[in-house]
């Protein structure tokens, strides 16, 4: 999703990275609550474990590659409910998902009608946060027709709702996506409006949504930019997310936006409402996030150890020296 | 394809039913209540599943520790039932998936194998450690594979450790994988159901071929491994078991003792009597469980 601005030779230098910024912001805990970790490697994991990261949201989402049968959406859904939820413990960061039909995919109708008939199987199930990431891509019926049936499901379910907003025509589309979510009779308070940016988020926090930030270099929020969005409208309903994918894409966007926020004396508390607890209030309205989970997972030998057995011993990754020529 | 259950099938939901009464909140009894009448009415599969699914959200998730006597009701009627951990969604779901008729396999068999296709890591833990609950049981052996495969610790755990299914109805090739898997996976193997009973010949033999390849790459081998090797110890591997039994390590020398009691080899057998840990396997002090108890 990167790269659809012009380049110039500057885009093309290394650039000179701002050391310490790590040290800025030591013994915080950050939430990220969107990062698409199964197009992430292990070292993300560890990463973001060591920069202070302790839980994440991975809503479902398009993969690049348009799927052709519904048996593939339902793999990747259990993906999330299973083997991305066991890697990420494994780094001692608690893992929840959101599920969804993405916009794109919407535009299939033959496969969306499948994959809304599946949808049931997954919403219930423990530590899944939401219905996300739905809302609108070009703004097609088809979108707007699965849009609907989901925010539908999301009210029967009592759950959350995260929506992806539009790269093109976004001021209209995030609009027309809080128009409609208030049209189904969904209270604004269960709304996380996404990939919000200066244009859109009077209008989100004024309407009573939560407005989400992606910080995302090239084609959504730079985290400069995120600075001044807080010091110009606070803390209250806003969250920071780095929606971290398969495209150029940072995974510690939501850690060094606190370092930043830090650098720019921005309190300690309307930092940890926008990079931790903010996001918590929203998804936590599911039933399915305890915040001693966090703690729990990084604990994951002892607290699955039964009897002084080896039993369930999950086991945290072991280290490796990264910078060593030696692999052993 | 027999569709009796190899347990006492009515006393083991019974008994289930006692835990829940026990363990659950008065909320949570409620809500299962209301789910079981519903589904006495009328069967809607995507009911059953979405029951199966939100049990954790109506009725908790929290860790049950049994007591003694509890526990060993439930092994009696399915050994290693109780041994991992126990939380009340675990109840609250395997009394559930008990509740389906079994009066045709068919509709028996496309309702609870969907459960495990849409899975979650806990939900699959549960399935896993049901495998011994179910009916038409030889149906399940190709899930019980899949389950080995997992690369999610809890899931490996369910099948492999304290769960009797796998021995009784694993074929050869599929029992050799999952004692495979374990030590490659460091499980402690000498909680696999049935481990002496389905040791075999060809096992042996890859066994030692891992040890082998463990040892060119400077990395240590299970001692327990060599359990599985003892009854089949010949000609060809009589030096793998004396390179173990002059190891440094304490164990893997107790470990390589046992093999050699295990023996139906002479050459082992003498072997045994030259080391200083005949004795202790003659009288009893040296077992495989104190080799458990010592890798923990």
């Amino acid at each position: 999703m990167c790269c659809s601005h012009q380049l110039s030779e500057k885009d093309l230098q290394p650039i000179t990275a701002q050391a310490g910024w790590q040290e800025n912001i030591k013994g915080m805990r950050f939430f990220d609550p969107h990062v698409h970790m199964t197009a992430r490697t292990t070292d993300d994991y560890q990463a973001m474990a060591d920069a202070g990261v302790v839980a994440i949201i991975e809503p479902a989402f398009w993969l690049g590659q348009p799927r052709t049968g519904v048996d593939t959406f339902r793999d990747y859904y259990a993906s999330l409910v299973g083997w991305e939820r066991f890697r990420s413990s494994q780094f001692g960061i608690k893992h929840y998902c959101t599920i969804g039909l993405n916009s794109k995919e919407a535009n299939n109708e033959k496969l969306a009608e499948q994959v809304m008939e599946i949808l049931p199987l997954f919403i219930y199930k423990e530590g899944v946060v939401g219905i996300g990431e739905i809302g609108f891509d070009d703004q097609t019926a088809l979108e707007e027709k699965y849009y609907r049936a989901q925010l539908e499901l999301a009210k029967e379910a009592n759950l959350p709702v995260q929506i992806h907003t539009p790269h093109r025509d976004k001021k209209k589309g995030t609009q027309r996506s809080m128009d409609i979510a208030i049209e189904h009779g969904l209270d604004p308070a269960m709304v996380i409006v996404d990939h919000n940016n200066e244009e859109t988020v009077k209008e989100v926090l004024d309407r009573g949504f939560w407005a989400a930030f992606t910080i995302y270099p090239f084609t959504k929020m730079g985290n400069e930019r995120m600075v001044e969005v807080v010091k110009q409208y606070g803390s209250k309903g806003i969250m920071i997310n780095s929606a971290a994918d398969w495209g150029i894409s940072d995974p510690l966007a939501v850690p060094k936006t606190a370092a930043l926020m830090k650098a720019h004396n921005i309190s300690i508390q309307d930092i940890e409402l926008v990079t931790y607890q903010n996001a918590i209030t929203a998804f936590a309205q599911s039933g399915q996030i305890d915040v001693a989970d966090f703690d729990a997972v990084k604990n994951i030998d002892q607290s699955l150890d039964y009897n002084g057995s080896r039993v369930l011993r999950g086991g945290q990754q072991p280290r490796i020296a990264k910078d060593s020529i030696f692999i052993r | 394809m027999g569709k009796e259950f190899v347990y006492d099938q009515g006393a083991f939901r019974s008994l289930l039913e006692d835990l829940l009464f026990t363990y659950a909140s008065e909320q949570g009894k409620q809500w299962l209540d209301g789910k079981l009448g519903q589904y006495a009415a009328q069967f809607v599969k995507s009911q059953f599943n979405a029951t199966f699914s939100a049990i954790p959200r109506f009725v908790g998730k929290q860790v049950i520790t049994l007591s003694t006597q509890e526990a060993e009701k439930l092994d009696a009627l399915v050994p290693g039932f109780s041994a991992l951990p126990l939380s009340i969604d675990r109840l609250a779901r395997t009394w559930w998936i008990l509740q389906v008729p079994t009066n045709n396999e068919d509709q028996y068999i496309t309702t609870i194998e969907p459960l495990f296709l849409a899975a979650e890591m806990n939900e699959l833990v549960t399935l896993y450690r049901a495998l011994p609950l179910l009916a038409f049981p030889s149906h399940w052996t190709h899930l019980t594979s899949e389950g080995i495969r997992s690369n999610i610790a809890s899931v490996q755990d369910a099948v492999m450790l304290q769960n009797p299914y796998p021995a009784s109805y694993l074929n050869e090739n599929a029992w050799n994988q999952l004692v495979l898997k374990a030590i490659f996976t460091n499980k402690p193997v000498h909680q696999i159901i049935g481990l002496d009973e389905r040791a075999n010949a060809s096992l042996a033999l890859v066994l030692s071929d891992y040890a082998h390849e463990r040892w060119a790459a400077g990395r240590t081998v299970d001692p327990m491994l060599w359990r599985l090797v003892g009854p089949f110890i010949n000609e060809k591997n009589l030096p793998d078991i004396t390179r173990v039994l002059q190891a440094e390590n304490n164990v893997e020398r107790e470990a390589a003792a046992l093999a050699c009691a295990a023996a139906d080899y002479p050459p082992a057998k003498t072997l045994l009597q030259q080391s200083n840990l005949a004795q202790a396997v003659e009288n009893g002090s040296l077992t495989w469980n104190t080799v458990a108890s010592r890798l923990i």
